[in-house]
């Protein structure tokens, strides 16, 4: 399988390295320690416990969030250590998808996309328009651009965020939580589009996600979060095949959610 | 006993200096901050692409949109100073002076102070409310994200539009209230406009006017910066957003009345 042959092959470089990462917010000790890599035109998929912290990984990435201690590298560079110019240069190359879709809410949902194509590229309004209606239509939205995000639905929201995240076809796209909220089919949409990115541009992603059967659908490779470190790292077929009582836990405890019982 | 001397810091006689402390060295944080803030916002300001899209939306939500708060206020500025000065006039004080004492504490002091406290209320909360909603709905790591300079697109806009348009609403308003003291003086305090008018043109000078103009510029810029300060960096969710609210007018109130008194010691 193509898919495979891509993970076994040892000649692929690591384009973004996670290492040793720790986080506390006041008294809380979010972060102890995580580490995993993601690899050039995989799917990573990060699982982990509601408030352990992936959100904040994920915005660590971006440098959004600073580490307390670690190291991020991002095509070899430390992203806890730019600057803010180079880090804006480095977020160009990302594609965001936020947890709840932080849709700026005084815009309508066309200019949401336009705002950094305007910004970023030269493009004519009428190309603009265009690729405000695609990106809206590979999320399957039609006719929503001049609506205001207030009057849209949390998971329709969902994915004006995505659309918007990846309208510039960025080199990365980092997903948190990118099925949570919509229903089986549009979230089947959703996880062909994760995979079509990946497959058909060639983009790397980082999934966050509690929903395990969108997991392993989009997952090539998967980093397990316990207590504030990495419990596992493996592929799909090492994560499935895993002994690990608590890497099986988050496994099993989504079976209800599995292809056979959704019916 | 040692014990609960230790496990009782309440009863420390040291707490209360413990407490002023820490209180003193949380205001030194913030202003730190807010000087960082306003560092960054200055150094990056030539970078007028970044803000240049959202600089007239923000002058018309603080200039346009204050203008029937202003005009009301200052009308009733105008009137009670006129009548209150006719009222405290000796018999033998010829009424022309009524038109004097108008135009001299609207310009000086009255039309720019209530007009900034009120729209230190106004524009003030507004911005707070409008920032602190996108700091804790993820809306400014959002701007971030896609690699917008979140400061020069959020915050340069609207302290450039209350720079320029705060000294424009006090022209405006110390016209109206020059307006409301000439109908104050002809309908309640019975004097002549003919000498209204005269005692107005004999006190006027120009450099009062211009005075109101440049506090009304350092009003303007407080205002918007520390309400832009307390929306950016707004925690703890919509809770949060109601606190720094509440903060920004208060904050803002007083040092309005501080500056205006440092300003007119240095200026006057
Ligand atoms: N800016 C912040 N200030 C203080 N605490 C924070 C901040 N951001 C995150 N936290 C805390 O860090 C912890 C991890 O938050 P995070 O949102 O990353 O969890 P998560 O793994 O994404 O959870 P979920 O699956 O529910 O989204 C939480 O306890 C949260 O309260
Ligand atoms: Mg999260």
């Amino acid at each position: 399988m193509q898919v495979s042959s891509l993970i076994l092959n040892p000649g692929l470089s690591l384009l973004i390295r996670i290492q040793n990462i720790w986080k506390r917010f006041g008294e809380k000790q979010v972060l102890r320690g995580i580490s995993f890599d993601v690899r050039d035109k995989e799917t990573t998929v990060v699982l982990g416990r509601s408030g352990g912290g992936k959100s904040v990984l994920l915005k660590m990435i971006i440098g959004l969030v600073k580490p307390d201690s670690g190291s991020i590298e991002v095509d070899s560079k430390d992203v806890t250590k730019m600057n803010y110019k180079e880090l804006r240069a480095m977020r160009f190359k990302f594609g965001f998808l936020f947890q709840g879709a932080a849709l700026f809410d005084s815009m309508t949902v066309g200019e949401n996309i336009a705002l950094s194509l305007r910004r970023h590229t030269g493009w004519t309004e009428k190309e603009i328009n265009e690729s405000i209606e695609f990106a809206l239509h590979i999320v399957g939205l039609d006719n929503v651009a001049e609506v205001m995000p207030s009057s849209l639905s949390g998971g329709m929201k969902k994915r004006v965020g995505l659309a918007r995240a990846v309208a510039l076809t960025p080199r990365y796209v980092l997903y948190d939580e990118p099925t949570t909220g919509l229903d089986m089919e549009t979230a089947d949409g959703i996880n062909l589009l994760i995979k079509d990115m990946r497959t058909k541009l060639g983009i790397t992603s980082i999934v966050v996600t509690h929903d395990i059967h969108s997991a392993f659908v989009v997952g090539d490779r998967f980093a397990v979060l316990e207590n504030g470190t990495t419990l596992m790292t493996g592929t799909r077929e090492e994560i499935q095949q895993s002994e690990n009582e608590e890497v099986r836990k988050y496994i099993n405890s989504s079976l209800p959610m599995t292809e056979g019982n959704r019916a | 006993m040692a014990e609960t001397y230790t496990g009782n810091v309440q009863n420390h006689p040291l707490t209360f200096f413990a407490i002023i402390g820490e209180r003193s060295s949380a205001f030194f944080e913030h202003l730190a901050r807010y000087c960082s803030l306003m560092w960054w916002m200055l150094r990056n300001v030539h970078n007028a692409k970044e803000y240049s899209r959202n600089i007239y939306q923000q002058m018309v939500m603080i200039g346009n949109d204050s203008i029937p708060i202003v005009v009301f206020v200052s009308a009733f500025v105008g009137m009670v100073t006129a009548v209150q000065s006719a009222y405290q006039l000796y018999d033998w004080i010829p009424r022309a002076v009524v038109g004097s004492l108008v135009v001299k504490s609207v310009l000086l002091e009255l039309t720019p102070l209530l007009t900034a406290l009120v729209l230190a209320g106004k524009v003030g909360a507004t911005i707070t409310a409008e920032l602190g909603t996108m700091r804790v709905t993820e809306q400014i790591d959002a701007l971030e994200a896609l690699a917008f300079d979140s400061i020069s697109f959020l915050i340069t806009p609207r302290v450039l539009s209350g720079m320029l348009m705060f000294p424009v609403l006090i022209i405006f308003g110390d016209l109206v209230a020059i307006i409301g003291g000439l109908i104050g003086s002809v309908a309640v305090a019975n004097i002549p406009a003919e000498a209204f008018i005269n005692g107005m043109k004999s006190s006027f000078e120009t450099k009062d006017a211009i005075f109101g103009i440049i506090k009304a510029n350092f009003f303007g810029f407080t205002i918007t910066s520390v309400a832009c300060y307390q929306g950016y960096y707004v925690e703890g969710g919509s809770e949060g957003v109601g606190k720094a609210t509440m903060g920004t007018v208060v904050l803002t109130c007083l040092a309005v009345v501080v500056m205006d008194f440092i300003l007119a010691s240095i200026l006057l």
